[in-house]
């Protein structure tokens, strides 16, 4: 069994607060604000995208807040063997730290990776998301695209930490160009001319080629030009999904819970939104957590509310996002002009 | 509503390139001054402190090429010829007498097992509590049985450090009317540096908040309980003693409490050590600025009240 993190007298206190009118939380927020998020893109050298995500860190402490750190990597894989599939793939994966869930033992560690990387997986790599740009050589080669999430530490909220994470990575995210090459023998010229000498001069005279002028018809393997970036940034970085958790406890529900909230509250409501354009919006995933139950009528005022909710949250990190753009590129020209 | 940041850049990097040196480049350190005894000085990790000839190694620190190197950042102690350094941010190490906070963890046979931010989980014997029906008395068999009823998992008291076991781990007990569990409020962490040891560790706010600061950094900020209420020697009532249940509070507690909380959250996040007087100016600073409670929590305005308070001493 887990160690218990809250007494009755805390509980009891946390929810006659969130009740109370006007709702009080314990760090004086109202219901519906985040605490400070911290984003920086880029964090991770050797990935080909990355993002550290930490909410609610002290100011100036080194510690405290829920971190996340998420990284991309892109593999190459074999359609024809059947690793691959064609078009490419995305995989996510969720690792928690022993030291975020220190009373945690490693069995019950081991069920809650589980459970985030099932939700996180499910909602990423569902086709409606999938990026165009992942298939090298068509019903050949493809991009392997895995996510990979780490836990460093939960102060609560670790389910809208993760996916902004994901989106900053994915956001972030380049994809190596690739021309495809073709190892041609000269045998088909040599035919046209000389269909009697086929047989003896098409054995003798074949030389692999490295020809790249017919490239389209029979494409065997692909390589990988020499360009001054890293790559293109991968295919629908506007439509990775934010989620924003909706604790319940009725009548009123609160956003981003610490962990003493989380542990107050019975039922929990994710919400993924992605939003493909400015007017539209599509609901990516959903999750009811928690015991407990919740009608179908407040279920549809609780959308409602989430999809707001979640417009908000992308917006701001979508700027947030450009921001970050826009200082790596600034930083990777000075460091381009000192040298 | 929902803000975004970029983390604090750090100046690690400039740092680095003033004070690194090769190892082999002797820093003019006057080894032997600097450790009269009383008078603390700071360390960082990796300074040599003294030879270790003359001195014995202490905790916090190692031998290496015959010199004590200290292995923490802290302050450098001396007894007689042991050299300790004993860290800024560490484990709380309790003494006896203390008074601290914390959670029950494990209920065991004829004891608890207790959080209290220390290396190892702190034990309140069954013996150590106080029972109903009577001050003093021996404990029963039906006592063990609902041991639940007193403590359980996930409760919050506060306790003083009786003794320390073989092991190291400390020893509670609860046998006083101002100690046992808490109710009408909430718990704060902060490093266990920062808090000193005073006179009393039961502050009361003249704004309805009472606060414990448990020397192992656990706070408690609560509704203000009157003295009156909360003695009665002869009434010893269990039910009241061991409840569960929360008081009426009203918003304008609750209100104070969330304030209160944010500024000791802030004094911690600028490493000051807590004292009273230091609440209170920085309280009443708070409420002159008309602000909203989580206000307090955005860093410019968090550094505005620690300009102001530190400069009133």
């Amino acid at each position: 069994m887990a160690a218990p993190s809250t007494s009755k007298a805390e509980k009891a206190y946390i929810q006659a607060s969130l009740q109370a009118s006007p709702p009080l939380r314990a760090d004086g927020r109202t219901l519906l604000d985040f605490r400070t998020i911290l984003l920086e893109t880029g964090v991770a050298p050797l990935a080909n995208g990355s993002a550290r995500l930490n909410i609610g860190k002290a100011t100036q402490e080194g510690g405290g807040g829920t971190e996340v750190l998420a990284a991309t990597k892109l593999e190459v894989e074999d359609v024809e063997t059947g690793d691959g599939v064609d078009g490419g793939r995305l995989v996510c994966s969720v690792t928690c730290s022993p030291s975020a869930y220190p009373h945690m033992s490693s069995i019950a560690l081991d069920e809650l990776q589980y459970d985030l990387t099932t939700i996180l997986n499910q909602t990423l790599s569902h086709p409606s998301l999938h990026p165009k740009n992942l298939s090298i050589l068509p019903g050949k080669k493809s991009w392997l695209l895995s996510l990979d999430l780490v836990v460093l530490a939960d102060a609560g909220n670790v389910f809208d930490a993760l996916f902004m994470a994901a989106r900053a990575a994915l956001w972030d995210t380049k994809v190596p160009r690739t021309r495809a090459i073709q190892y041609q023998t000269r045998r088909s010229g040599y035919a046209s001319k000389n269909t009697d000498a086929m047989e003896v001069e098409g054995e003798s005279n074949i030389t692999s080629g490295f020809d790249t002028r017919d490239m389209a018809r029979a494409a065997a393997d692909f390589e990988l030009p020499d360009y001054w970036d890293e790559g293109e940034v991968l295919d629908g970085r506007d439509r990775w999904p934010v989620c924003v958790t909706l604790n319940l406890l009725p009548p009123v529900h609160f956003l981003d819970a610490t962990l003493p909230e989380e542990a107050s509250t019975t039922i929990k409501l994710l919400l993924a939104f992605s939003f493909p354009s400015n007017t539209q919006s599509s609901l990516q995933a959903m999750r009811l957590t928690g015991s407990g139950e919740v009608v179908l009528a407040q279920m549809k005022l609780l959308m409602a509310d989430g999809e707001r909710y979640a417009r908000e949250v992308f917006h701001a990190l979508e700027l947030k996002l450009r921001d970050e753009d826009i200082r790596r590129n600034v930083k990777a020209r000075d460091k381009f002009t000192v040298r | 509503m929902i803000s975004f940041a970029s983390f604090p850049v750090s100046l690690q990097n400039e740092t680095q390139d003033l004070t690194r040196h090769h190892p082999n480049v002797e820093d003019d350190i006057d080894m032997d001054e600097g450790f009269e005894e009383g008078i603390h000085r700071l360390t960082s990790p990796g300074e040599p402190l003294t030879s270790s000839q003359a001195f014995m190694r202490g905790h916090g620190t190692y031998i290496d090429r015959e010199e004590v190197i200290s292995s923490v950042a802290g302050t450098i102690e001396r007894v007689n010829k042991l050299i300790s350094v004993r860290a800024v941010r560490s484990k709380y190490n309790p003494e006896v007498g203390d008074l601290v906070v914390g959670r029950i963890m494990e209920v065991q046979p004829r004891r608890w097992k207790v959080d209290a931010n220390s290396r190892q989980d702190a034990v309140l014997m069954l013996s150590s509590v106080n029972l109903p029906g009577g001050v003093q008395r021996r404990k029963l068999e039906s006592d063990e049985l609902q041991m639940r009823t007193f403590f359980e998992e996930g409760d919050l008291l506060v306790a003083e450090v009786q003794a320390f076991f073989a092991d190291g781990a400390m020893s509670l007990h609860t046998r006083s009317l101002r100690y046992g569990k808490l109710r009408n409020g909430q718990l704060l962490t902060v490093p266990s540096a920062l808090i000193r040891r005073l006179k009393s560790h039961f502050l009361s706010l003249p704004c309805g908040v009472d606060l414990i600061l448990g020397l192992n950094g656990y706070i408690w900020v609560s509704k203000h309980v009157k003295q009156s209420e909360q003695e009665g020697e002869e009434a010893f009532d269990a039910e009241a003693v061991y409840s569960n249940k929360n008081d009426d509070i009203d918003d304008a507690t609750r209100l104070a409490i969330s304030r209160v909380s944010n500024i000791i959250r802030v004094l911690a996040a600028h490493f000051i050590p807590l004292t009273d007087t230091l609440l209170l100016d920085a309280y009443e600073w708070a409420v002159e600025q008309e602000g909203d409670v989580k206000d307090l929590l955005q860093a410019d305005i968090g550094d505005a009240m620690i300009a102001t308070i530190t400069a009133r001493d």
